[in-house]
């Protein structure tokens, strides 16, 4: 069996401490789990190895957020979307995107998906992932 | 790729049951009302419209989204089953969020197809407007919103989606923005559909004695001084708390309950004796799960479900006579309804802005009000839209009463971040 009982959300953030964002690629078909799990959701193969992900990325649609979308703390985001983001590496996910104001919206419907960018970010007590919206954008 | 079989043998529904949605706190005659009571009342008239004894049935199913928190409860299927007469009987709890109901009668119908039982009780309950005080014996008090939010929150994946904060906040405006996207309607055309979908699901519920609200917008217009409701439905008065979304197009949380009594279709005879009603078969379940850092979640699990069940039934939205949607987010309605092929592509903002999907309308989707207005008891709410459908497949709804007697329907199951069921039942004709 290959699979390995180990902690891999904890790796995952610990890494993010050392300024790396880690995916998981499966060695039979490629596919990058972001975020890490332990089995390829594409062809199922337990075989995982971690790999650091390049941070680029294309945002496919944006939502903006509102009164029921947003919390307090969000306010440290500054200005931001929600919308589905697919990584160089091919995996797609739900992911916040900073640099994005309504009107900033309004220019970006018409060329997505646009590019945007990986990083690091700060919440109470451990550090997270979120995009920014590249500056050509 | 999922393939489903053929079920062993063929389960039909024979009975439902269910409490009007209410506040119970909020009314001297319901405050007080307690779990078995809720249950017990749903479990009772399933039985009773299936012509069955308690006796007479095997085993049953309890649905409770959160009995944790709202009933301080761990096992609540073991302290009810007295209630009903069902004393020492088996049975087992599970919960899927707001898909509960739904998924509630996918694990009837595979306990009856398997030839395990019979017959089957599968029951939901929910207090979604109130919780248990300590361990007061009946006792509730008003869940507020913030108490509310603490466990929603709870639905989302702790590990990841939590922390990249996108997922739990899509849920209110991504079908939304996918269908506009995809269609290429205006920012305008997807407001008015969305209000559309509230102001048919109110027009449904005024006519509905169990819906917990049934003032229709265009009253409200009038009394807030309105002459077109439209005019009503873009204003403070009902506000934007979404991207794309409004304040009505927000389900109604309540507490109520609904069962189902379903049996071999081939002892149907046996059960039913002299009552005259047409059993209705369960042809198949098609399900899917997403969790919420997933892309557009609901389209594709949804996508997924329905590829299902139309892969076993051979049927396609043409052959459907009236839909169901789980809209506690109102676009729901909309989107599931057009990958469901029920509405065609591309056109159902329409048919929804004409009033064709009202119960009068010729593509009649959630005829009891739907969540927005028959109101949100998050589990029971499947079994609920269940009890419509048979309501409505046997000609029983008066007022409501769609124009033609529908003999298919679909049912789409969302929630709990997020499942996703899809499944069609159709009347069994005599002979």
């Amino acid at each position: 069996m290959s699979v390995k009982l180990e902690k891999v959300v904890q790796k995952f953030y610990d890494s993010l401490e050392e300024g790396k964002i880690m995916g998981r690629k499966c060695t039979k078909c490629g596919a990058m789990e972001f975020p890490p799990v332990y089995a390829c959701n594409s062809c199922g193969c337990t075989d995982l190895e971690w790999t650091e992900i390049s941070g680029k990325a294309k945002m496919h649609s944006i939502v903006m957020p509102a009164a029921l979308s947003s919390k307090p703390e969000y306010k440290a985001l500054g200005q931001y979307a929600y919308g589905e983001v697919e990584l160089e590496e091919g995996s797609r996910l739900n992911a916040v995107v900073r640099g994005i104001s309504r009107k900033k919206r309004k220019e970006l419907l018409d060329k997505l998906p646009v590019s945007c960018h990986a990083a690091i970010y700060q919440r109470d007590g451990y550090k997270t992932v979120v995009f920014d919206l590249d500056e050509d954008q | 790729m999922v393939k489903l079989g053929k079920y062993a043998r063929s389960v039909s529904i024979i009975g439902v049951g269910c409490t009007p949605f209410m506040y119970t706190v909020d009314n001297p005659e319901t405050d007080g009302l307690t779990e078995g009571e809720l249950f017990g009342y749903a479990a009772l008239q399933a039985m009773e419209d299936a012509g069955v004894n308690p006796q007479d049935v095997d085993y049953y199913f309890h649905g409770e989204a959160s009995p944790l928190n709202g009933s301080n409860y761990l096992t609540p299927n073991v302290q009810i089953a007295n209630w009903f007469g069902m004393k020492g009987k088996g049975s087992i709890h599970h919960s899927e969020a707001c898909c509960t109901g739904y998924l509630a009668i996918e694990q009837a119908v595979n306990a009856v197809a398997s030839g395990k039982y019979n017959c089957v009780l599968s029951g939901c309950v929910e207090f979604g407007d109130s919780l248990a005080i300590g361990n007061h014996p009946y006792k509730r008090e008003k869940m507020t919103m913030d108490k509310f939010l603490v466990t929603t929150a709870w639905l989302y994946d702790r590990n990841y989606t939590r922390s990249l904060m996108a997922g739990q906040e899509l849920i209110y405006d991504d079908a939304a923005e996918w269908y506009k996207r995809t269609r290429g309607i205006t920012d305008q055309e997807m407001d008015d559909t969305l209000n559309w979908m509230c102001i048919n699901n109110r027009r449904n519920a005024s006519v509905n004695p169990l819906a917990i609200e049934r003032r229709t917008y265009e009253q409200l217009a009038k009394e807030a001084g309105f002459e077109n409701v439209m005019d009503y439905m873009r204003s403070p008065h009902n506000p934007k708390m979404g991207d794309f979304l409004r304040l009505g197009g927000v389900e109604l949380k309540c507490d109520g309950a609904a069962a189902v009594v379903v049996c071999a279709t081939e002892l149907v005879d046996k059960y039913m004796g002299n009552k005259s009603h047409k059993p209705i078969e369960v042809l198949g379940v098609g399900s899917a799960a997403c969790e919420a850092t997933t892309p557009h979640f609901e389209v594709r699990a949804t996508e997924e479900a329905v590829r299902q069940v139309y892969e076993l039934t051979g049927l396609s939205g043409e052959d459907l006579d009236l839909f169901f949607a789980n809209d506690f987010i109102i676009t729901s309605h909309l989107v599931s309804a057009e990958i469901a092929g029920y509405l065609p592509y591309g056109e159902g903002w329409k048919y929804i802005c004409e009033g064709r999907t009202a119960y009068d309308g010729d593509r009649p989707i959630n005829t009891n009000g739907g969540r927005t207005s028959f109101g949100h008891a998050h589990a029971a709410s499947g079994l609920a839209d269940l009890y419509e459908a048979v309501k409505q497949m046997r000609g029983e709804c008066g007022e409501r009463q769609v124009k033609k007697l529908p003999k298919t329907t679909m049912l789409r199951g969302y929630g709990g971040a997020q499942n996703v069921a899809a499944y069609i039942i159709r009347t069994i004709e005599e002979g």
